[in-house]
């Protein structure tokens, strides 16, 4: 293979060089100064702080699909296991009273109940993981529908004070999701970049059948997988749905496509093009930094959206030809 | 891999060729039910009324099928275009805004929609051909931009269309038998010819089949490749003109219930082939049950909720009873 070849055709300081090993970094600058230019209260602050608390929930998700991608499958169904998660945590809360500490892991289990379908279909049944979760994805936003007679959110005004502050409170200064997200992410990184654990879900996902003769058991790992991953998205369902007192249905599916994009992006950042925590982290606060500043340059809620489908498309085919040149 | 398969075969065969046919076992059920459950199913007036709704899925289909033949069905890392049903819907926004809004001409305003799904299909094929980039990967990032470009062209809104020509794709019929699906055999036809009756269409199925064995041969496997993103977009185009007339105009959203029925289809169809595998006709006709499926559900008073639950599990029994007979068979 092309990638375990050392890149010693790129060693020297042209142009070619640098775009390989820098490509994507110099465009996370550039944007950065674009905005900081053209925007006066891009570079403050607290539009700083704003960029990151913004981005909590979607590194969250990235981070499970990360775990996915990195075990050579894809998990179209992280939107439905946040939105699990938000319903589950905000129900048992309002309709049966529950504690709300209880009432987060409720919201946990009920975004695993996701993770235990896509795992039964992609280790007992065989289905591809892309088929597999694309169906559950489907049956789970049919469920949000039934459950709330076509969408309408569930909304609990009075929720505990405690629940509303996973999203709005600040432990020592820090606003507390962005600590519950730090908390997720070192969780990642030691799993998956710095345990035997994570070097045989890399193996599994970068040759399954190499990893299953050296008595790596793929279908615990992949089961595994598909759980936990499903467990870390409910957690940024109950982020969600703290901030806003609300079960929004349907929600999470804006997430998809930002949280493949930023695993995608941090794989290209990586020497060997695999996908990794500190790349997704990198690739998350690119598109945080792209939609803030989008925001405050105060577009057309319509342009920006295309604009940001544009930025996406170029930045994903710009992280790719990089991979490929090296 | 296959070593350890083959030993296990016979024991599994009896059972593995049950379980290959369980969608179509269950899709055969389905339909006496419904047909029992709703006596007016079989009515020549609903019959038509099935086929006039299944036609904009029918085309993108046909699009959809084409990418699958030419990328391999390996939904991965094969050929797959995700961004048809976009397409048609950026399509139907452009031909909407200029028709009513600009008052243009309609060879004016289906030109516009044409040159947009051609810049659609370039990006896809540039996406996929010259970067590299896996087909779900690109044209799922494609399909948002398109969504978000049909945003600002539609201003998220919805709009009327009451032009003639529209219309009469709606409304007209020759000879009993609605405009629309007469002029949607015609695509059918086109395109069953074009990938299973011509030296085009076996080379294309050649690189399918194996890229590395079709360029040995000589076949230019990325300009087949291309070409079938291209032939794509054009039947996103295509199917707009049966959005706008079915809906009566363009609706923001519509792209997403065509993503479902477009991929369940297209996938479903596979099980009606001999070899299991993705052929043109075999998606017309999931697109066609898939439709009965809907007509049905909702004559018999099932709630519209459910048929995303309904139409989700059918995929997962298709490909679960597929991945299981490839499991059994290779």
């Amino acid at each position: 293979m092309s990638e375990s070849a050392p890149s010693t055709t790129f060693s020297g300081f042209g142009p070619k060089a640098i775009f390989v090993r820098y490509g994507f970094l110099i465009i996370i600058a550039a944007f950065f100064v674009f905005f900081s230019l053209y925007t006066d209260s891009f570079l403050n602050a607290n539009n700083l702080l704003n960029i990151v608390e913004g981005s909590a929930i979607l590194l969250i998700l990235a981070l499970g699909m990360t775990l996915i991608v990195a075990m050579g499958g894809i998990d179209l169904s992280i939107g439905i296991a946040m939105d699990f998660g938000a319903a589950f945590a905000i129900v048992a809360m309002k309709e049966y009273q529950i504690a709300w500490y209880v009432a987060v892991f409720i919201g946990i289990a009920g975004g695993s109940i996701v993770g235990l379908l896509n795992a039964f279909l992609v280790v007992k049944l065989k289905v591809s993981p892309f088929m597999a979760t694309l169906g559950t994805f489907f049956i789970g936003s049919s469920v949000q529908r039934i459950f709330t007679n076509g969408g309408g959110p569930i909304s609990y005004r009075r929720v505990a004070q405690e629940y509303r502050d996973l999203a709005v409170g600040d432990i020592a200064g820090i606003p507390t999701e962005v600590v519950i997200a730090f908390v997720v992410l070192v969780i990642y990184f030691l799993l998956l970049e710095r345990s035997i654990f994570g070097k045989r879900m890399h193996a599994i996902g970068m040759q399954q059948s190499a990893a299953s003769i050296a008595g790596i058991k793929v279908r615990n790992y992949l089961f595994f997988g598909f759980v936990f991953a499903s467990a870390t998205c409910a957690i940024g369902g109950l982020i969600g749905s703290a901030n806003l007192r609300m079960f929004t249905p349907l929600a999470g599916y804006s997430y998809l496509l930002d949280a493949i994009a930023a695993v995608f992006i941090g794989a290209s950042i990586h020497p060997r093009g695999r996908p990794n925590v500190p790349g997704t982290l990198i690739g998350v606060l690119f598109l945080g930094i792209v939609a803030n500043g989008l925001n405050l340059m105060g577009l057309n809620f319509n342009t920006k959206d295309a604009l940001s489908g544009i930025i996406l498309v170029g930045a994903l085919a710009l992280a790719v030809m990089q991979k490929r040149l090296r | 891999m296959n070593v350890a398969s083959e030993l296990t075969k016979e024991p599994a065969l009896s059972f593995a060729r049950v379980m290959s046919s369980a969608p179509l076992i269950i899709f055969v059920v389905l339909l006496i039910y419904l047909a029992i459950a709703a006596p007016n199913l079989l009515e020549p007036s609903t019959i038509s009324l099935i086929l006039k709704q299944s036609v904009p899925t029918v085309i993108v289909c046909l699009g959809l099928a084409t990418v699958v033949v030419a990328g391999g069905d390996d939904v991965v890392s094969g050929g797959i275009d995700l961004s048809i049903p976009a397409t048609a819907v950026l399509c139907a926004g452009v031909i909407a805004d200029q028709l009513t809004n600009h008052g243009s001409s309609l060879f004016f305003a289906l030109a516009l929609a044409i040159a947009a799904a051609l810049a659609m299909g370039i990006v896809n094929a540039l996406l996929v051909v010259f970067i590299g980039m896996t087909p779900l990967l690109a044209t799922l990032a494609s399909s948002v931009a398109a969504v978000g470009i049909t945003k600002v062209i539609t201003s998220s809104r919805r709009i009327n269309i009451d032009h003639p020509f529209i219309i009469y794709i709606r409304d007209g019929d020759i000879g009993g038998v609605p405009s629309a699906v007469l002029v949607a055999a015609v695509f059918v036809l086109i395109f069953c010819i074009a990938v299973h009756r011509t030296r085009w269409g076996m080379q294309l199925q050649a690189v399918g089949g194996s890229r590395e064995a079709a360029e040995v041969s000589g076949i230019k496997a990325s300009r087949l490749v291309a070409q079938s993103f291209m032939l794509a977009a054009i039947a996103g185009a295509l199917a707009s003109v049966f959005v706008l007339a079915r809906g009566s105009g363009s609706t923001p959203g519509s792209e997403e219930n065509l993503l479902l029925e477009m991929v369940l289809a297209t996938f479903l169809g596979a099980a009606f082939s001999p070899r299991r595998i993705v052929t043109v006709w075999g998606a017309v006709l999931g697109a066609v049950l898939v439709s009965v499926l809907s007509v049905g559900f909702k004559s018999i008073g099932v709630d519209v909720f459910w048929t995303g639950c309904i139409k989700g599990s059918l995929i997962l029994i298709v490909v679960a009873s597929a991945a299981y007979t490839g499991k059994a068979q290779s």
